[in-house]
């Protein structure tokens, strides 16, 4: 089976700024990482490889520079990678993101899996994944912890993770999956692989490689519109000091934490 | 008398951080300083994902980069961030290559890095720390390495060396301290109670704020600090000691250490 692991360069720092007339992060001058929850993705796309054979391939849609990004995940183990960089794809919003990424993996062809991280650190909108099975026809499974190849009819055996619990299903391949961090513990990479991974060739595609409908990607094929940005409501600053002996304070902040149940 | 492989100075080597770009470069420059410490007589250090910071292994970057190993000469940092096969890919790693110096210390954690689990050591205890570290590579490798453990001089006396006695109860060989700058009373205290070899570290950045917020201690002006003239008078106030010297600058300072360190 190939398996397709979605990546995103993301900044690392959480004290980024917003451009004030388009509302979209400022990544210029940012150091970059891989984002944390895509290294879920990678893992389980790396372990089902090696228990069940087959390619694992990683692509991501983002500048020249997010090749850093691809390298990573081809020292972890990833077989191949593809970068889809074209200035007609910037400005993309989730949906547009997804068509390229969905127009990429049926490009590669043969694809029976793609896994995504939850969502990116940056956005946080944990909408790509749910935009590719769209664009593709595909079934999907979100909040992923648990995942297996079946034995009997090599469907995919997913445990979802829900508010009220967990949801135990099966997938017909080909389908997306987004993972939760719970699934798995990303390995660390050897120096071997970001040795392997720095004389890699990655490949760069743009529109017409993907056969994407120009139409279709960048900012003006963007639904979404930032209206307005702001902070969060402040949280709720009721303090009290307790002053009294260390045990007779501890136990009557246990009762206090059990008053608004917090505990 | 002393033996010459505590008193030989110990340098810090850091290893590359993880990543693609520039690796290169970046690993010819740390083969560079370690052939050039070794060239001298004294012993290279590899840290353990300082800081939490994701680095090479000290011993993939010895196989890869093809790097001596002379005895007594190299030791390596190991934290209790791995996985338990990580932890024995490097154990067994370090066993192949001669590497037979191990500083054990429970680590700087990282969201990135793993975290061994107690019953995976052994341990009955929350969590794992250098002492359950040092007590299970002491009883499944034996005495095939020499291991160390840290002693902090800033920590309140009566919990550090009551956390000193369970390290060397546990198995720990040799101490090395946390940088000190001048004479200190509980080191010269342990020097004086312990058996086994105590190696002080000294700090060789000019910036001694740095060490301050290390260790959140206010280690007075830091306009004046001169580290070779500190270490200089290091080995006057515990003459015989071994030394670890931590950020020494390899342009301005390798070259000026005062003799006493190099067997």
């Amino acid at each position: 089976m190939k398996i397709v692991v979605c990546i995103k360069q993301v900044p690392g720092v959480s004290a980024v700024s917003l451009d004030p007339e388009t509302k979209r992060l400022v990544r210029e001058g940012v150091k970059s990482i891989l984002n944390p929850f895509d290294l879920h993705a990678l893992e389980a796309g790396v372990r089902l490889k090696e228990r069940h054979g087959g390619e694992l391939v990683a692509i991501s849609m983002g500048p020249p520079k997010a090749e850093q990004a691809l390298r990573e995940a081809l020292a972890l183990g990833a077989d191949q990678a593809v970068l889809l960089c074209d200035k007609r794809f910037a400005g993309s919003d989730t949906w547009a993101t997804s068509y390229v990424l969905a127009r990429a993996i049926a490009t590669l062809g043969n694809v029976g899996l793609v896994i995504c991280g939850k969502q990116a650190i940056d956005g946080d909108t944990a909408q790509v994944g749910p935009g590719i099975a769209a664009h593709l026809g595909w079934p999907q499974a979100t909040g992923v912890t648990a995942l297996e190849v079946a034995a009997d009819d090599g469907s995919l055996a997913v445990t979802r993770q829900q508010d009220g619990g967990h949801d135990r299903l099966r997938l017909p391949p080909p389908a997306v999956l987004a993972v939760f961090k719970e699934l798995n513990q990303p390995r660390v990479p050897r120096l071997s692989g970001w040795l392997a991974a720095e004389r890699a060739p990655v490949p760069v595609w743009n529109a017409e490689a993907i056969g994407a409908d120009p139409a279709l990607v960048g900012l003006n094929a963007s639904p979404t519109r930032v209206v307005r940005t702001g902070p969060p409501p402040p949280r709720n600053k009721d303090s009290r000091r307790i002053e009294t002996t260390p045990a007779a304070a501890a136990a009557q902040l246990f009762h206090e934490l059990r008053r608004i149940a917090a505990i | 008398m002393p033996n010459s492989q505590d008193t030989r100075y110990r340098v810090e080597v850091s290893p590359p951080k993880h990543g693609a770009e520039t690796l290169t470069a970046r690993l010819e420059r740390f083969a560079a300083r370690y052939r050039q410490v070794i060239a001298a007589g004294h012993a290279v250090c590899i840290t353990d994902n300082a800081m939490g910071h994701l680095c090479f292994q000290g011993h993939e970057l010895i196989r890869e980069l093809g790097l001596p190993v002379p005895p007594g000469q190299v030791m390596i940092h190991l934290n209790t961030f791995h996985t338990l096969a990580d932890l024995h890919w490097i154990l067994d790693g370090c066993a192949e290559l001669g590497v037979t110096e191990l500083l054990v210390v429970s680590g700087d954690g990282a969201a990135r890095l793993p975290k061994l689990a107690p019953a995976e050591v052994g341990g009955a205890g929350a969590s794992v720390t250098s002492v359950e570290l040092l007590a299970y590579i002491r009883r499944h490798y034996g005495r095939q390495f020499r291991l160390g453990a840290a002693f902090n001089p800033y920590e309140p006396a009566e919990h550090e060396l009551e956390k000193l006695r369970r390290k060397v109860a546990a198995g720990a060989d040799f101490i090395i301290t946390q940088p000190i700058t001048r004479a200190n009373p509980l080191v010269g205290q342990i020097k004086g109670e312990l058996k086994i070899p105590v190696i002080l570290e000294a700090w060789m950045s000019p910036k001694l704020s740095l060490l301050s917020d290390c260790i959140g201690y206010d280690l007075g002006d830091a306009s004046a600090f001169d580290p070779l003239a500190c270490l200089a008078e290091l080995h006057r106030s515990y003459p015989g000691s071994g030394f670890y010297l931590a950020l020494l600058d390899f342009k301005t300072q390798f070259d000026r250490l005062p003799a006493g360190g190099a067997a």
